[in-house]
């Protein structure tokens, strides 16, 4: 221990010299007391610094304080005279150079606990029974208990005082207001597209379904958005058998309530291509309404029922038609763009394809009679690129008309209420957007959507 | 208490290695109830207006200061309403204090831009001669004069007058009462020693070390590393470390990312992580050794509002491994080994000293406790959550140890209640200026401050004040 000793740099603590040698704080103590003892009898040259520690009472300020001090050697006994009981006096550091403040000390003690951090008490006099380490597993125990209990409470207090937490029905009612406003928007478009479309009868009593739909839509809505999610997801699951047919209804329907398709299948499958525009219109005021959910998971009902990846596919595709795309023609020929773009459902495509050529072929007839005011077309051109052109078509025109006409339609269809405005708006993008569509068309959707709302 | 049992070992220290060091057992917790239930806060939704919590308060306190009423001035007096005063009819009306002070900040003020009024600064007190007092029930409000201390009430007390309602509308009051002090449940102390250690404000981060070789003695001694023998068999008993708050500095709090530009700030890291850190590294030191609870302070990383919440033991990695260490609220309540302890980190008392003439926090800590609440000036002036159920701050029964930490000294006083309570009121310092903690004895209920000290350079021979 003495040669040791010797060897020290600066300063030993009994701190220090507990942890490095591994022995109990007071076996230090006294070893520094006793190496100091014997350095100085042997009266060697080297001169050793000793600080001691000192505690004890002291009276202060009218209460008798338990002081406990560092002190260097020449002040220990004017410290010990102070005091008026001495509780205990031992060597706390030696160190070769007289220290003119404690830092060092300071610094000393910090380094070797912060070396030895995981058993500071290994050494210490008090050993405490309680103090045990948790496992890593009893912790991840503690803390989700602990989780479930601040939950359970919330619960309680949920059950026991609806006002109080408020939160959780108010953010429900929030959430379900938002819809409600979107539904509103939608269903006040309904109905003035149902104005605009009121020389058809079909699409009128469509409209009133729709209006229907958009009005059962805000309970559906009530449900957070996640549950939306995942509702439609669950929908097209369901709906798989029914694919084609459901993907027409859903271009259709407002998005939404799965329930409501079945209703409009008989009435959609007719009226399809008339009705494209509509739903896409609907899809335009649903992203207007800062529901680009609404329109994927709109478009995920519309979609055949198909997993996740296939939704996205699916929302690509009605988004691209309302982004400029026009319906029949265009979404057979834009469900054949798709295929070159990397997609895990080829079949469905086909099967949405016979689905529009028929719907094309068969609402060519009626196209006459009721035409949607805003359409977009998807047309892939010859490099295979997708270009969708936004045309406007009034009531009475045919489908020559359609394609053809741009500009005219926006004129014809100036006198409409909100659901056309955005036709001129669309028109004036549509060919300005003409490459851009066909260059984004593989991208995201949804920034075309966001343009289109306006 | 300590230096007593540890004299006659004193010097043993000082002496050749001996064989056999002793080690001592730390002293168990008999028992430890946490009864922070009510601070804890589930969900917090603020959305509800601060009025409800002025009303469950008076709704509550109002059976107790109505019998305190009648015990003072007699069961024949007349209890009243505001809005059933008659002018000149000798009553007793019970409601909730305002003061209206000029001095005190005003958002409104402040923001209202036709004054052009710049923001008040700061001030330590915001009293001034003009303060008016007014007395508000559930519907009516009245102002008060007579002899009533108006600078020494604050905003948010509840209370009885007595008076009558002059003709020109005011409430000539001719004396007043508090709800005192509740009944106290009687005390199981342990029977032999069994001591508690407060200490409050160790303001890590701070950047000066003058008070970090304090707290490292602190430590040691607790943790039976420092002093000779009986000293570290007196500090076995310590059952209990209790940290009241003010963990992190003041200096921790500064936020450069508002002030400097977003490139200067980009890569510095808040004052608070290093302190934290540091922190860490203590309560770990402390867990292997005694049970400590943690509660937050005014400059620590939880919320502002009272009851401030505990902390999270994220932030304690290492420390939070021990089941010794507890994270609790402020304020803080515990029946810990019989003796039921009740305190808070400070803020309430000292919201209270700038909006009130009195100005020992030992004389505030007592008048809370006699008024019947902890922090009567929140939420007006003072943070706070808005309740409607419940006001949990008011006192439901009466502790046997009733703290606040960051004091600017250390005091303590046994208080004896007119019902036969006797409460132990303990103001902890502030250790980062003080370098004292506090040592209860849950036997007695007597409490030793214990102050730390190093030496520095400028000290002269024979000098007193080494370090304090």
């Amino acid at each position: 221990m003495q040669c040791f000793l010797c060897v020290f740099i600066l300063q030993v603590t009994y701190k220090w010299l507990s942890y490095t040698l591994g022995v109990h704080v007071n076996q230090a103590k006294q070893m520094l007391y006793d190496y100091v003892e014997r350095k100085r009898k042997e009266s060697s040259g080297a001169q050793l610094h000793v600080t001691y520690l000192v505690a004890g009472n002291l009276v202060q300020n009218g209460y008798i304080c338990h002081k406990v001090a560092v002190v260097r050697e020449d002040k220990l006994e004017a410290m010990k005279s102070k005091l008026a009981t001495i509780a205990s006096v031992h060597v706390y550091s030696i160190q070769k150079a007289l220290l003119k403040d404690s830092g060092p000390l300071y610094n000393t003690d910090y380094d070797i606990i912060k070396t030895n951090l995981q058993n500071c008490s290994k050494f210490s006099a008090i050993h405490c029974a309680a103090a045990v380490p948790r496992t890593l597993a009893e912790v991840s125990q503690a803390h989700t208990s602990a989780q479930i209990d601040s939950q359970t409470p919330n619960d309680m207090q949920v059950a026991s005082v609806p006002v109080t937490n408020g939160q959780v029905p108010s953010t429900a009612k929030q959430a379900s207001q938002q819809p409600k406003g979107i539904m509103g928007m939608f269903a006040a478009k309904s109905s003035s597209k149902s104005q605009d479309t009121h020389k058809e009868t079909k699409p009128e009593s469509k409209e009133t379904i729709g209006v229907s739909t958009a009005s059962s839509k805000p309970p559906a809505k009530g449900n957070t958005m996640s549950n939306f999610f995942g509702k439609a997801a669950m929908n097209k699951l369901k709906a798989s058998s029914e694919s084609e047919q459901a993907k027409e209804e859903r271009e259709v329907t407002k998005p939404s309530v799965p329930a409501a398709e079945p209703k409009l299948l008989p009435t959609t499958t007719v009226e399809k291509p008339g009705k494209k525009t509509e739903p896409v219109k609907i899809q335009k005021k649903d992203r207007k309404s800062r529901a680009k959910r609404v329109d994927l998971s709109d478009n995920e009902e519309e979609k055949e029922a198909e997993n996740l990846k296939k939704k996205r596919r699916r929302i690509k595709q009605p988004q691209s038609d309302s982004s400029d795309n026009e319906d029949g023609p265009a979404s057979s020929i834009s469900q054949e763009d798709r295929a070159p773009t990397p997609s895990p459902e080829p079949p469905p495509k086909a099967g949405l394809e016979p689905a529009s050529t028929e719907v094309k072929a068969s609402t060519g007839g009626k196209k006459r009679k009721r035409r949607r005011v805003l359409k977009s077309k998807t047309s892939l051109d010859d490099e295979g690129c997708m270009v969708t052109e936004k045309v406007f078509e009034s009531e009475s025109c045919t489908d020559s008309e359609e394609e053809f006409t741009k500009a005219k339609p926006a004129s014809l269809h100036r006198q409409s209420t909100a659901p056309v405005k955005k036709d001129p708006k669309e028109d004036r993008r549509g060919p300005k957007k003409g490459a851009a569509t066909a260059s984004k068309a593989n991208k995201q959707v949804s920034i075309m959507g966001f343009f289109q709302k306006k | 208490m300590f230096s007593e049992q540890a004299a006659p070992t004193a010097q043993g220290l000082l002496a050749p290695p001996s064989a056999e060091p002793s080690t001592f057992a730390r002293a168990p917790v008999s028992t430890y109830t946490d009864c922070t239930e009510p601070f804890r806060l589930g969900q917090r939704s603020f959305s509800r207006q601060y009025a409800h919590i002025y009303a469950t308060r008076l709704i509550q306190m109002r059976p107790l200061l109505e019998e305190r009423a009648q015990h003072k001035w007699g069961s024949g007096i007349a209890m009243r309403k505001l809005c059933e005063l008659q002018a000149g009819e000798k009553c007793c009306v019970v409601g909730t204090l305002f003061k209206s002070m000029q001095l005190q900040p005003s958002i409104l003020r402040e923001i209202s831009e036709e004054h052009n009024l710049l923001p008040q600064p700061p001030r330590t007190k915001y009293i001034h001669q003009s303060d008016e007092l007014i007395l508000e029930d559930e519907l009516q409000r009245i102002k008060l004069e007579g002899t009533i201390d108006v600078q020494k009430l604050v905003t948010g007390t509840i209370l009885a007058i007595y008076g009558s309602e002059k003709d020109n509308g005011k409430f000539l009051v001719e004396d007043h009462c508090f709800a005192d002090l509740p009944r106290q449940l009687p005390m199981r102390g342990p029977s032999t020693n069994h001591f508690v250690l407060l200490v409050s404000g160790l303001g890590l981060g701070s950047g000066s070390g003058e008070s970090l070789l304090s707290m490292q003695l602190l430590v040691d001694v607790v943790t039976g590393q420092l002093g000779a023998e009986g000293e570290q068999s007196s500090a076995a008993q310590i059952t209990r470390v209790i940290l009241a708050g003010n963990l992190l500095s003041q200096s921790t709090q500064s936020r450069d990312t508002i002030n400097k530009a977003k490139y200067l700030t980009k890569k510095t890291q808040a004052a608070s992580v290093e302190a934290v850190k540091m922190l860490d590294e203590i309560l770990l030191q402390l867990c292997t050794s005694v049970p400590v609870d943690v509660m937050p302070g005014e400059f620590d990383p939880t919320n502002y509002t009272l009851p401030q919440q505990p902390l999270h033991r994220c932030m304690l990695p290492l420390a939070s491994t021990y089941s010794t260490l507890q994270l609790v609220t402020n304020p803080y309540q515990a029946e810990i080994d019989g003796v039921r302890f009740l305190g808070t980190s400070g803020q309430n008392i000292s919201d209270i000293f700038k909006y009130s003439s009195m100005d020992d926090y030992m004389e505030i800590l007592e008048w809370t406790l006699c008024v019947g609440h902890i922090s009567p000036t929140a939420p007006d002036t003072l943070g706070c959550f808005p309740f409607y159920k419940s006001d949990p701050f008011i006192f439901t029964d009466c502790p046997h140890v009733y703290f606040c930490g960051n004091a600017p000294l250390f005091s303590s006083k046994l208080l004896k209640g007119r019902d036969g309570q006797q409460v132990l009121l303990v103001t902890v310092p502030d250790f980062s200026a003080t370098q004292t903690a506090c040592l209860i004895n849950l036997c007695d209920l007597s409490c030793q401050p214990v102050s730390f000290s190093g030496f520095s350079a400028d000290e002269d021979e024979g000098d007193m004040e080494i370090g304090h």
